[in-house]
């Protein structure tokens, strides 16, 4: 059985700059992420949380990359549902300028198969990164009701 | 072994209407699809078309209009000989209202294992999935340049 992986790419109408800022700010991350907040230092090997609003745990992982303003990853490993017995995966940001774009790539892997977080991030990503779009390019957030009100059950990411 | 398939999901701010609206109006389309036009009576059975400066490139039959919550039509690129051998494939739109949101789900599926158009689809559309966002959240589509080979 192959190792599932979740692949996304999304065009962006902002600067390499700005989405880099978007995804390792901690204040812009609570806009977007439906009050999950990014933090960390950002030193290569240090330590990453992402702190969810609706748990009493956060994602916990480590700095791998962090090349602004075109790569950024960390590891990735859930505290709740069961997720915290499976080793912890990998998301890698890639940032390319396209004209007036950027091209957002996401890849988060490491998943054995089988695996309750890939489940859930498969569907938190879409959602997040489509409201990371939605504020850096008309200064909105989108609110889903089942996001907020389920948030762990529908999507750790 | 996974099928091959290519599946987007995306959350846009609009209504159902307006969405549908989108993808079945060539005066749209124009708008966010490099300039390509859908063009069918959209009838179960009939025929639909991809036409992008005049040329076109994609032909199939429209399989599902169950406005505005499915469409669906097979799709068969015919620009290039080893994709034009190959056999059609099937898109799959599913349009589902959220809140102030709709969730946009679509499946590209039906490809042979081999397939030479299952790599072009899955550039092109996150390209014209997020032009298209960007259209309906802030009026203005986005300015991307067609992926290479011209394979949608």
């Amino acid at each position: 059985m192959n190792k599932p992986e979740f692949v996304y790419v999304i065009y962006i109408a902002s600067t390499p700059e700005k989405v880099f800022a978007a995804l390792t700010d901690a204040k812009m991350s609570e806009q977007y992420w439906a009050g999950n907040r990014v933090v960390s230092d950002w030193k290569i090997g240090a330590a990453f949380a992402l702190k969810l609003k609706r748990e009493e745990t956060d994602v916990t992982g480590k700095v791998l990359e962090y090349d602004p303003p075109r790569r950024l990853a960390y590891s990735f490993h859930p505290q709740h549902g069961g997720m915290e017995a499976e080793p912890p995966s990998r998301v890698t940001f890639e940032i390319e300028q396209q004209k007036d774009q950027v091209r957002l790539t996401i890849v988060h892997d490491g998943f054995e198969p089988g695996s309750k977080a890939f489940e859930s991030i498969s569907r938190g990503w879409p959602f997040v990164l489509s409201s990371l779009k939605s504020y850096l390019e008309v200064g909105k957030v989108l609110r889903a009701h089942w996001y907020e009100d389920e948030g762990a059950d529908r999507g750790a990411a | 072994m996974r099928k091959p398939e290519f599946v987007y999901v995306t959350y846009i701010e609009t209504t159902a209407e307006k969405l549908w609206e989108a993808l079945t109006s060539s005066a749209f389309t124009k708008r966010y699809w490099f300039n390509t036009e859908v063009k069918s009576d959209w009838k179960v059975g009939s025929p639909f078309a991809l036409v992008t400066n005049g040329t076109t490139t994609d032909v199939g039959e429209v399989l599902e209009f169950d406005r505005p919550r499915r469409l669906s039509y097979t799709f068969h690129h015919i620009l290039d000989e080893a994709a034009k051998k190959e056999r059609p494939s099937r898109v799959t739109f599913v349009l589902e209202p959220a809140g102030k949101l709709v969730k946009l789900t679509l499946t590209h599926e039906d490809f042979a294992e081999d397939s030479v158009v299952l790599g072009g689809i899955s550039s092109g559309w996150p390209a014209i999935l997020s032009s298209l966002k960007s259209l309906l959240e802030s009026g203005t589509a986005l300015e991307i340049p067609p992926p290479c080979g011209g394979i949608q």
